[in-house]
């Protein structure tokens, strides 16, 4: 029994030591669990806390970045605001400066004792002045207006004028123009001229045209003629007649190029719209010609020059030059874009074609000193087979104008003379050939020659139509010869040649100074006419233009009857820009006024 | 012959060489039709100015006291050391010295010319390795047609070509002139723009004289590189069949290793020779580069300078480009002695 009963207690405290066990450990678990959970609990409160703290750390960095985002959005505003300022900047600039494209260069000086080229004329131009200017849009290339010069008179027998000074000029330097600046300019380019024969002033004979230059006052100049000289105006508005700055023109020495030296490569004064900044030539030929606004410009206070920067460049040919425009590496091509570019660039969007008059003419001249030439009959004949309406048409798209006098039109004594004889006119062709015992099976054989190297305007094409529409007369055989420049000058001089076609760019806008091309010598026809001479000289001494205009009209009567040199057509001028570009002016004058040339938006 | 000997008689022979060219310059102009004097008289020519402007030019002298004058002139030591070059006589049209023409307008060529020898050989030797290892293949064939045609095309119209797609149509790239018009070029150090523009600092003027250069003388280097590429091809084609190749690639070497560290080494030397000849006619291409892409250098300078009859101007430049491509002949004929010493023997 007490066995049962030990057991039973042994058992019990088995089970009680087991529980106990069970439930000391449940409870140091539970403990256990309790502390981790405290301390989980505690952490937690601490990642609370924390988190607590993070999020406010978070709202002062969200704010804080709010903060930088506007500071950022301010700062991309100011490079917004500066990119558009440098944009605006960049543009006012670009609407400053206009860069031009031009296949011509300075021949060999900015010198008005030597300079007798286009470009050398058009850049002295836009950087001197002279006494008087042809008004922009002229038709006559008569309408003068005052330029260095306010006002002037000329005595009743066209020997003495007398020109009153621009008041207020200034030259860079702050030296006052005057009227022994005047004088100083045309006794230098007449002292020069021996020196220089090959110059404008030589060419023009200022020698033999001004006796004398005076100085009557501070601003009032006369010049003494050695002849009555009705044209003397346009002789003093060429640029062969700028003024000078003592300073750099030496009196008795030409001024040349210096390379890195644009104020010394030139003697002019600058008082005109522009001064040349730049002028870099790397052997003979232009690279950059940079042309600066004239803050001492008289006319500055007007708002000329309207633009401020001219820069030139220079390209070898027409079709580079087309290229440039159109890429839009330029701003304004002119001279010389050819008449298929320009009528083909007329029909783009993207560019302006301006068209005007032109002054060049072209001629046939006849050899006289033998046959067949050397017969009045001859000339006549030839003449009147030329088909001067066809070949403007086909060579030159219509962009030339047949030409019926020796003086273009629009100008003073300009007739249409030769329409008298036709344009092939082949019946009187056959009928004054027949009286020479020319026909069919004896034809008029001649070499017709022209140039063949550029100088002049698409000669191969013109010769070609020239000899087509002779022949065309049934009556005539020509064969065509050509020479470059050089040779064809020699073949003139040694008077090798037929009949040639020549040209002439005048030098002064008035028609002495293309009337006496009929009889020039230098031409070598070996023809001469006392009687138009003499007419000639009488246009010369007379101011009365209607006298002037009928001795012209007999002038170019008589050449009609003598067939000494045949006018065939006078050009047209065009230049090509960008549709932003404003206030080209291509008149008579052939001159490109820079200073009056705006960019629109 | 030891490598200076060798050089010194290199150079006197070079001497009468141009000598020989400069008497026959003389004489050619000399027996052209033309007159420079009449040139100078636009309009109006008097006998008598005629006469004062031919005293003037120096050309109412004898013919051998005008030779001898000009010779004389070129040999003025005094001159060349005052001046920094020769006396080549004074320009017939400008009266400005010769010397200071051609050397101005010089670097303008040569710059032209060194970055059309430089993508000539940068396109035309790695294609002719890569179409001589493809011997036969369709891109042999097709890179031996690629050389024909761009040595075939005329400058001026791949010139026009290139300016039309680039300039025109794309407008990326300047058709013509050394540098954008609204960009002053960088003051002359050397006369190279690229050159100048990085001695001076000045990063827009290097990008912009840059994208100028690329039309020009990728045009040019188009063309010289069709005969880069026939030459470096036959070249390597002969190469790659001899002993010391097959050797090569039977001990193992990279193909790579064998094509342009051991083959391409041997058949450069004529490509050498070629590169040095070829300045030559990179110059006469260059008058129709220069003439396509208004590059004013020698070549234009030439051209414009015949025209006006201008004899001593046209004189002094064939000298210079005598020089110039006697200079490179040199300078290869010495690289050549240097790398292959038969050559002195």
């Amino acid at each position: 029994m007490w066995n049962k009963v030990e057991l039973s207690i042994v058992v019990l405290v088995l089970i009680g030591i087991i529980v106990s066990s069970g439930t000391m450990i449940y409870t140091f678990n539970t403990m256990s669990n309790l502390s981790t959970l405290t301390d989980d609990v505690s952490a937690l409160t601490e990642n609370v806390g924390n988190l607590t703290s993070s999020v406010r750390d978070l709202a002062t960095i969200t704010a804080l970045l709010a903060q930088s985002m506007g500071q950022l959005n301010q700062t991309l505003a100011d490079l917004q605001a500066r990119l558009a300022s440098i944009e605006a900047s960049l543009a006012a600039q670009a609407k400053e400066t206009i860069i031009v494209g031009t296949t011509d260069s300075v021949e060999l000086t900015l010198d008005p004792a030597q300079a007798y080229d286009y470009f050398g004329w058009c850049i002295m131009q836009q950087i001197s002045a002279t006494l008087i200017s042809v008004a922009p849009n002229s038709s006559t290339g008569a309408d003068f207006e005052p330029n260095l010069a306010q006002s002037w008179n000329v005595s009743s027998d066209l020997l003495t004028w007398d020109f009153t000074l621009r008041q207020g000029v200034t030259f860079p330097d702050g030296t006052v123009f005057n009227a022994t600046h005047v004088k100083y300019s045309f006794d230098r380019a007449i002292d020069l001229i021996p020196n220089i024969p090959e110059g404008a002033p030589a060419g023009l004979e200022y020698n033999k045209i001004i006796n004398r230059t005076d100085v009557l006052s501070t601003y009032k100049v006369r010049f003494v003629l050695n002849f009555p000289f009705s044209a003397f105006l346009g002789v003093l508005s060429c640029r062969a007649s700028a003024i000078v700055d003592p300073t750099y023109a030496p009196l008795m020495t030409q001024v040349n190029y210096t390379a890195g030296n644009a104020r010394g490569s030139t003697p002019l004064a600058f008082v005109g719209p522009y001064y040349l900044s730049t002028w870099t030539r790397v052997g003979s030929s232009d690279i950059e010609i940079r042309l600066d606004a004239n803050p001492h410009y008289w006319n500055a206070t007007s708002g000329y020059p309207k633009t401020k920067h001219i820069i030139f460049r220079f390209y070898s040919d027409s079709s580079t030059l087309r290229l440039a425009i159109e890429a839009g590496d330029i701003d304004m091509a002119f001279r010389h874009i050819s008449p298929t570019d320009a009528l083909d660039l007329d029909q783009s969007a993207t560019v302006n074609v301006w068209w005007g008059t032109g002054a060049f003419v072209q001629y046939l001249c006849f050899q006289e000193k033998r046959a067949p030439f050397n017969d009045t009959r001859v000339r006549v004949a030839v003449a009147a087979a030329l088909n001067r309406s066809s070949m403007c048409e086909t060579v030159f798209l219509g962009l030339s104008s047949p030409l019926y006098s020796i003086i273009p039109p629009g100008m003073l004594g300009h007739t249409e003379a030769f329409k008298k004889l036709g344009d092939a006119n082949y019946t009187y062709t056959r009928s004054l050939l027949a009286q020479l015992g020319y026909n069919e099976s004896n034809k008029l054989a001649f070499d017709l020659w022209y140039e063949s190297s550029g100088h002049y305007p698409s000669s191969a094409d013109q010769a070609l139509l020239y000899k087509e529409a002779l022949e065309d007369s049934g009556v005539i055989s020509v064969t065509l010869k050509s020479a470059n420049w050089a040779n064809y000058k020699s073949n003139r001089d040694s008077e090798i040649m037929d009949a040639y076609v020549y040209g002439w760019y005048p030098d002064y806008v008035d028609p002495d100074d293309y009337a006496f091309l009929y009889w020039a010598a230098w031409l070598h026809t070996n023809y001469s006419n006392a009687t138009q001479t003499t007419l000639y000289d009488q246009a010369r001494a007379t101011a009365n233009q209607t006298l002037r205009t009928q001795l012209y009209a007999q002038i170019d009567g008589m050449a009609v009857e003598q067939c000494s040199v045949v006018p065939l057509y006078v050009s047209g001028a065009w230049a090509v820009t960008k549709p932003t570009i404003n206030g080209i002016y291509l008149d008579i004058t052939q001159d490109m006024r820079y200073w009056l040339i705006y960019i629109t938006d | 012959m030891g490598l200076r000997s060798y050089v010194i008689t290199r150079v006197f022979l070079t001497i009468p060489t141009l000598l020989l060219l400069l008497t026959m310059v003389f004489l050619v102009m000399r027996v052209l039709p033309g007159d420079p004097v009449s040139l100078h008289f636009e309009k109006k020519a008097d006998p008598l100015q005629m006469e004062q402007m031919r005293h003037l030019l120096g050309m109412d002298k004898p013919l051998w006291a005008q030779y001898f004058d000009y010779i004389a002139g070129l040999v003025d030591v005094n001159y060349f050391s005052a001046h920094g070059y020769p006396n080549l006589g004074k320009s017939m049209q400008s009266f400005e010295e010769v010397g200071g023409q051609v050397f101005s307008a010089f670097p303008a060529t040569l710059e032209l010319a060194i970055y059309s020898m430089i993508i000539a050989s940068a396109l035309g030797i790695p294609l002719g390795v890569i179409a001589s290892k493809s011997y036969n293949s369709v891109l042999d064939h097709l890179i031996r047609g690629f050389g024909t045609v761009t040595y075939a095309v005329p400058v001026f119209f791949l010139g026009v070509i290139l300016q039309l797609i680039f300039g025109v149509y794309l407008h990326w790239l300047p058709t013509g002139l050394r540098i954008n018009p609204s960009v002053v070029p960088p003051p002359t150090i050397t006369g190279l723009y690229t050159v100048d523009s990085l001695l001076q600092g000045n990063f827009v003027k290097f990008f912009e004289s840059s994208k100028a250069l690329i039309l020009p003388s990728l045009t040019l280097g188009l063309i010289l590189s069709g005969i880069f590429i026939r030459l470096t091809r036959t070249n390597m084609l002969e190469t790659l069949r001899l002993d010391f190749v097959t050797a090569a690639r039977a001990r193992g070497l990279k193909d790579s290793t064998v094509t342009y560290g051991y083959a391409l080494r041997n058949a450069f030397l004529p490509i050498l020779t070629m590169v040095g000849l070829q300045f030559a006619m990179l110059l006469g291409g260059a008058i129709l580069t220069e003439t396509t892409f208004s590059w004013p250098g020698l070549g234009r300078y030439i051209v414009q300078r015949i025209n006006f009859r201008d004899y001593t101007a046209i004189q002094g430049a064939v000298v210079m480009f005598g020089l110039f491509v006697a200079l490179v002949s040199l300078i290869v004929d010495i690289l050549y002695a240097y790398v292959d010493p038969r050559i002195r023997m």
